[in-house]
């Protein structure tokens, strides 16, 4: 099954988001700030990324993003995004932010599942 | 190289104020205005000074006034046709040059005139004061000065040359009976205390008008800071409610994994408690993402403009809608009752917000069974929008506060404890964005024994007004 990082810095929301994923077989791994997150990343090299927009920083999910594209891992980003809509950022995917989806908080278990699964299908056909 | 120095001579913080502009803009019709009731005067003037005060004019005084009245009248005209063409646009002919123009056309026929009418023995003189303090109030200083300057000296020029008969003089034979053209001590003093009171005149009307214009400045300023001080407020707002939503979130997304099973089956009695903590906090969600919005609204002027299909939009927020209708029991329906389908511009995401609290609302206050009908429809100018159900309404008294920021109706507090009471004045906002209107009706057309319901309307036109297009038109080129 598959292997799927979450990076939040809200230890909740890996715990929830990691519930999900779990109860639907898929394997996770988790950080709770950008540098581990980007060392589990390059360790583990998963089949998918989950990142949070805000962490300690406002903007700590599109510079770590960026940071993936840059150093050419080619492996889909879902964005958790909480207050992007209210911020006026309503980016459509790929446009602004180098990622495939976007989640917003609260995370319903339904959605989460959907865009995994479509994504790592789109991803990995072969 | 001329179009620097005429703004060099424009205060800074007016070269970028739409209100400077604007100003000079309507000045300069003014003043258009005015000319059509000179010519006016001035063929009354000669009608009676000819026909009942018996004045002799000779022929050459005649024609010349038929001709320079009829050349007023004329590039008055033209002027006030170019008006209509003059763009705020600080590097090509704007109105400033409209006004330095209107000037010194005034002013040459004005001279003609002082001439054809005897020149220092002429009262039509005193008209050049009347023009360099209108001059004052609308151009730079210095360039009223160099105006004021050459046009003295004109006069200077046509006395000493009527002095030495180089060219005709032409007294008005009736009015004054003896020549002082002639007398060099006469036109020596006549000039000097003209030239004094053209100077005194620009003086005194350019320092008016300066500190006017300084006092504009220092308004413009304190709004500035006004602003800022908002933004700042807001931004804080936005980071503290951000903070709130976070614990909340999380406990949401928790509640959502207990109810949807994946920790194992739960207890009847304690899904129906959570159904209702779920419940609690989406209000809450709803609620802190209502806050965003309107700090959202203020914060960010920016509106992105794109062509839209309002039904693309409505019939979007319907879809999404039904479900709580279908949970009330509630008929939820979308007519679009338009011949001719036209696109709208408008900000496709702040529409989307306000439609989806206006049909959010009309489920939320409706009775289970009842009905929310939504309409589209449009005329020449207009695309109207409204939202009717047959719900618990709002109370006559109470329709015109509803949009003000946190109200809320004292009979729906009544029913449903919980709202920010922000929707309603993000959706006035919204509307007001896109030089719409909204307006509420209660009882609606759809009112039932009990249940008056309400009907919003919002109208939106298809261009917006002229005046915003200037500023757009304005900021684009600037």
């Amino acid at each position: 099954m598959a292997l799927i990082a979450v990076i939040d810095d809200d230890n909740d929301i890996l715990d929830a988001s990691s519930l999900v994923l779990t109860a639907k077989g898929y394997e996770v791994i988790t950080a709770d700030n950008p540098d581990d997150g980007y060392k589990i990343v390059k360790e583990k090299k998963p089949d998918l990324i989950i990142l949070d927009v805000m962490m300690n920083e406002p903007d700590d999910g599109f510079f770590l993003a960026q940071k993936f594209r840059k150093e050419k891992f080619e492996i889909p980003i879902i964005m958790y995004t909480s207050v992007s809509k209210a911020l006026g950022l309503e980016f459509a995917a790929g446009e602004m932010v180098p990622v495939d989806e976007f989640i917003e908080k609260p995370i319903s278990p339904d959605t989460l599942i959907d865009k995994v699964e479509k994504l790592l299908k789109l991803h990995y056909k072969e | 190289m001329f179009n620097k120095l005429m703004l060099s001579m424009v205060p800074d913080w007016a070269v970028e104020q739409k209100e400077f502009w604007e100003a000079i803009r309507r000045r300069n019709l003014w003043f258009i205005k005015m000319r059509y009731a000179m010519v006016v005067m001035l063929s009354i003037f000669l009608f009676i000074t000819t026909f009942i005060f018996k004045i002799n004019y000779s022929e050459t005084q005649l024609i010349a006034g038929v001709i320079i009245i009829a050349s007023i009248l004329s590039y008055n005209v033209i002027l006030h046709r170019l008006r209509k063409y003059v763009q705020f646009d600080v590097t090509r002919f704007n109105p400033l040059y409209l006004s330095l123009l209107q000037i010194i056309l005034d002013l040459v026929t004005l001279l003609l005139l002082v001439y054809y009418t005897g020149g220092i023995e002429s009262p039509l003189y005193m008209l050049f004061v009347f023009l360099v303090i209108i001059g004052s109030l609308i151009l730079p200083g210095t360039l009223v000065y160099t105006i004021s300057a050459v046009f003295v000296l004109l006069f200077v020029l046509l006395t000493v040359l009527e002095h030495y008969q180089f060219i005709a003089h032409h007294p008005i034979n009736g009015l004054v009976n003896f020549s002082l053209y002639n007398n060099p001590y006469y036109a020596g003093a006549f000039l000097f205390t003209f030239a004094f009171m053209i100077f005194l005149s620009v003086y005194l009307a350019n320092g008016m008008a300066r500190q006017l214009y300084k006092r504009e400045k220092d308004l413009v300023d304190s709004m500035k800071k006004l602003n800022t001080a908002e933004k700042e407020k807001q931004k804080y707002i936005m980071g503290i409610v951000h903070e709130i939503k976070t614990p909340i979130v999380a406990v949401a997304s928790y509640i959502d994994i207990i109810l949807q099973k994946f920790l194992g089956p739960i207890d009847e009695t304690i899904e129906e408690k959570l159904v209702r903590a779920k419940n609690r906090t989406d209000e809450g969600v709803q609620m802190i993402n209502d806050v965003l919005n309107v700090s959202k609204l203020t914060l960010y002027d920016q509106f992105d403009e794109e062509e839209i299909d309002i039904d693309e939009i409505v019939s979007g927020v319907v879809k999404r809608r039904k479900i709580s209708a279908d949970a009330h029991l509630i008929k939820l329906n979308l007519f679009d009752a338009r011949d001719k389908k036209e696109k709208i511009k408008g900000d496709k995401f702040l529409l989307d917000i306000a439609f989806s609290n206006l049909i959010g609302n009309s489920i939320k206050y409706g009775v289970d069974g009842g009905s929310v009908e939504v309409t589209i429809n449009s005329d020449s100018s207009n695309l109207t929008i409204e939202v009717c159900d047959d719900g618990v309404g709002i109370p006559e008294n109470e329709l015109p506060k509803i949009f003000k920021d946190f109200y809320r109706a004292a009979n729906v507090k009544k029913i449903i404890a919980e709202g920010s009471g922000l929707g309603l004045s993000v959706v006035k906002r919204i509307v007001e964005r896109h030089s719409g209107t909204i307006k509420a009706e209660s009882p609606s057309r759809m009112a039932k024994k009990d249940y008056p319901g309400t009907c919003f309307t919002i109208e939106l036109p298809f261009r917006r007004k002229e005046k915003d297009e200037a500023l757009v038109e304005f900021k684009a080129n600037s």
